[in-house]
């Protein structure tokens, strides 16, 4: 296990046979993600085919719903690329499928429908991933294991490693990889950038620590909310492991959202500088720049001897 | 998107929520207007989408049309706080016997709706927590949970509405969450919430909301026609309206250096390293704008962006940074040779790509070897280059 799911647990894409989802299963399935099923109720029956980076063809069942989808192959995790007003009943119908793992990749999704279906997922105890986020991508527990690849980050920017990764943002999830690809990771986890998540950076955060493999933890924050400040109070008392952080959004101007429906600074809350200092009042080092972030993991995995 | 206070009080009173009657002016004949339906005395509030809007002297009460019409001289040139004031609300003016606060709202840490209550209203929230905590109800609404009477009651009881009808009260927090809930809003704010009539008649008192603030979800938009009846095509920045009207996520800062970026981590990310370059090197130099041209965006969607970040004639150089995730560099590449061919008064444009064919973006550029386009090898660098070539620019300027 590798943060919320088995190496090689099959997984079914809701959204499949739109754009993104074409797009991004033929990614999944080249990084060697085991997709076994897509869902549309219109195509229930046929096979998609999605041409392969070796030159094979892997043909993809179609079925009508979530439900048949996880009676039929197992299915363990769902990726949802369902545009936004459809992605209220895509997550709905997950959960009440029984799929314990549902990563959102779908950005622009109406808050009341993410509150809702992040509190049904409670209930049911399933586990959500985003909104907004460019999903979870896992490395393998053994070092021959396979990982899954569930959404949208690239594939090939990094090895398997002792590092861990949270980010509110995609595009600097992959920045930070690429500045730590000599390390490499155990898993990266997009939280996403709502100001409802499914699984919040402390949830990602509690689990890398948990994690026998992950050595030390990158988190990526931003403007907006106080999810970084809920980490930092977790983690006065209870992270046993090195956790270095970056918060994006120091020149934004207050009142104005900045691309992410959650970053947004209101009323004087949620600023960059209250993060960073929430962060180094409980000893987390939180860099300038990516760069620099990438500078201090370095410092500080040579100071505990990882590698 | 924030509302006025009179767009807000429209969908309170939608919602069958009292409020004072009111008429929304935007000049001083149509204040005049107004009086007669409202009569005297009435209150004239500027208005603005900020906060301390009273202690700015932004409501004015009138006894008789000559005070009204004053009032509205004063308020319609007004800027409180950097916000100019549009329009007024004129208002009957009610006898307030006690007042409260209560808003709903979407709350980011425990994932649910946050009911915030007070029988000490009047002011901000903030001062009135600081003032007294105590005093200050905090409750929640789960998103599962049927929102009905008898919970409004039960949570009227436990907020304690002193002095007033409980059961009025729960129908007012009842109708608060119906209106939150309809119309897709973020924050549904009432302060004051209240008590108003004839001290002396008891059967004259009854709730009513005389102030009210309202922001609803962008994102739900698609569900209520776009919010067609609130939005203010004359309002808000140009270039930011443009950008919109594009689908590009587009904020328009004060500085010197333009930004271009893949996914808002990274342009807000961007906007931090030429802040701090600018503060390094001694210049001031700060970002002008955030634009985010989102994921697998198209050379097209790239050279819409750079004349959007050009035309702000305070630009003096642009720093364009891409991490190819989904998006394609050599796109991106293409965009930015197509927006300059196209283009005059072109400024130094400093690139710095990674990931997604971010080679043969960088070969495309260099092929073109086109004197405004310089490349760096790390988003540091980059900024650092583009917040001196602005340096410089400005320097010339001054000369």
């Amino acid at each position: 296990m590798t943060l919320f799911i088995e190496d090689g647990a099959p997984v079914i894409v809701q959204g499949m046979t739109g754009h993104q989802g074409m797009t991004h299963t033929a990614r999944m399935l080249n990084a060697g993600t085991n997709i076994v099923g897509g869902v549309n109720p219109r195509k229930a029956g046929t096979t998609v085919p999605f041409d392969l980076a070796d030159g094979t063809t892997a043909d993809i069942t179609v079925y009508g719903t979530c439900q048949e989808a996880r009676e039929a192959t197992g299915a363990k995790a769902s990726v949802v690329f369902v545009p936004p007003r459809f992605a209220k009943s895509a997550v709905v119908e997950a959960i009440e499928a029984g799929i314990k793992l549902i990563v959102v990749i779908t950005e622009g999704i109406p808050v009341a429908d993410s509150a809702y279906f992040v509190a049904l997922a409670r209930e049911h105890g399933a586990r959500i991933i985003g909104p907004n986020c460019p999903g979870l991508v896992t490395f393998g527990s053994e070092p021959d294991a396979k990982g899954v690849n569930l959404g949208i980050i690239p594939d090939g920017i990094v090895p398997r490693g002792p590092l861990g990764l949270v980010s509110k943002s995609g595009t600097l999830t992959y920045q930070l990889m690429g500045e730590l690809s000599d390390f490499g990771f155990t898993a990266a986890l997009g939280a996403g950038g709502d100001p409802i998540v499914g699984t919040t950076l402390l949830e990602a955060v509690q689990a890398f620590n948990e994690d026998d493999n992950t050595k030390a933890v990158v988190m990526i924050g931003e403007i907006g909310g106080g999810a970084e400040q809920e980490v930092a109070e977790w983690a006065k008392d209870h992270m046993t492991k090195p956790l270095v952080a970056y918060i994006a959004g120091f020149t934004a101007p207050e009142g104005k959202q900045m691309g992410h429906a959650g970053a947004i600074v209101s009323g004087g809350k949620g600023t960059a500088k209250e993060k960073k200092e929430a962060l180094e009042a409980v000893g987390i080092r939180v860099g300038r720049t990516p760069g620099q972030t990438a500078e201090i993991m370095r410092e500080i995995m040579a100071a505990h001897g990882i590698r | 998107m924030d509302l006025y206070e009179h767009q807000a009080r429209e969908l309170l009173e939608e919602a069958g929520i009292p409020t004072p009657r009111a008429i929304y002016a935007q000049n001083s004949h149509d204040v005049a207007e107004a009086t007669k339906q409202i009569g005297f005395p009435c209150v004239i509030k500027a208005q603005v989408k900020i906060g301390h809007r009273g202690q700015a002297g932004g409501v004015k009460l009138a006894h008789d049309l000559d005070e009204a019409i004053l009032a509205s001289e004063q308020l319609f040139p007004m800027t409180i706080h950097g916000h100019k004031v549009n329009g007024v609300l004129v208002a009957e003016a009610k006898n307030i016997i006690h007042e409260y606060y209560v808003s709903i709202s979407v709350d980011r840490t425990s994932r649910d709706y946050d009911v915030l209550a007070t029988a000490n209203g009047g002011t901000e929230v903030e001062e009135i927590a600081k003032a007294h905590p105590e005093s200050v109800k905090r409750l929640h609404i789960d998103p599962l949970e049927d929102f009905d009477f008898a919970a409004a009651k039960h949570m009227a009881e436990q907020i304690g509405f002193y002095h007033a009808d409980g059961d009025q009260a729960a129908d007012i927090l009842l109708k608060m969450w119906q209106a939150f809930h309809n119309t897709d809003a973020t924050l549904v704010e009432i302060n004051p919430l209240a008590k108003v009539g004839d001290p002396d008649d008891e059967s004259s008192k009854s709730l009513c909301a005389l102030d009210a603030k309202i922001s609803l979800d962008d994102n739900a938009a698609y569900r209520h026609d776009g919010w067609k009846r609130f939005v203010d095509p004359t309002e808000g920045d140009p270039l930011e309206n443009k950008a919109r009207a594009l689908g590009l996520h587009y904020v328009h800062l004060d500085g010197q250096v333009g930004i271009i970026g893949n996914g808002a981590g990274l342009v807000m990310s961007s906007l931090d390293a030429v802040a701090g370059a600018g503060e390094t090197q001694g210049t001031d130099v700060k970002p002008a704008n955030f634009l985010d041209i989102g994921g697998g965006a198209s050379a097209a969607v790239m050279a819409e962006s750079l004349e959007i970040v050009l035309s702000d004639t305070k630009v003096r150089s642009v720093f364009i940074n891409v991490y190819g995730g989904i998006t394609s560099c050599e796109e991106v590449a293409n965009g930015i040779l197509e927006a300059i061919g196209s283009m005059d008064n072109i400024r130094p444009i400093v690139v710095r790509f990674d990931g997604n064919k971010a080679k043969e973006g960088l070969r495309i550029l260099a092929d073109a070897n086109n004197p405004h386009i310089q490349v760096a090898q790390t988003m540091e660098e980059a900024a650092a280059t583009a917040a001196e070539l602005a340096a410089n620019a400005m320097k010339g300027d001054a000369r």
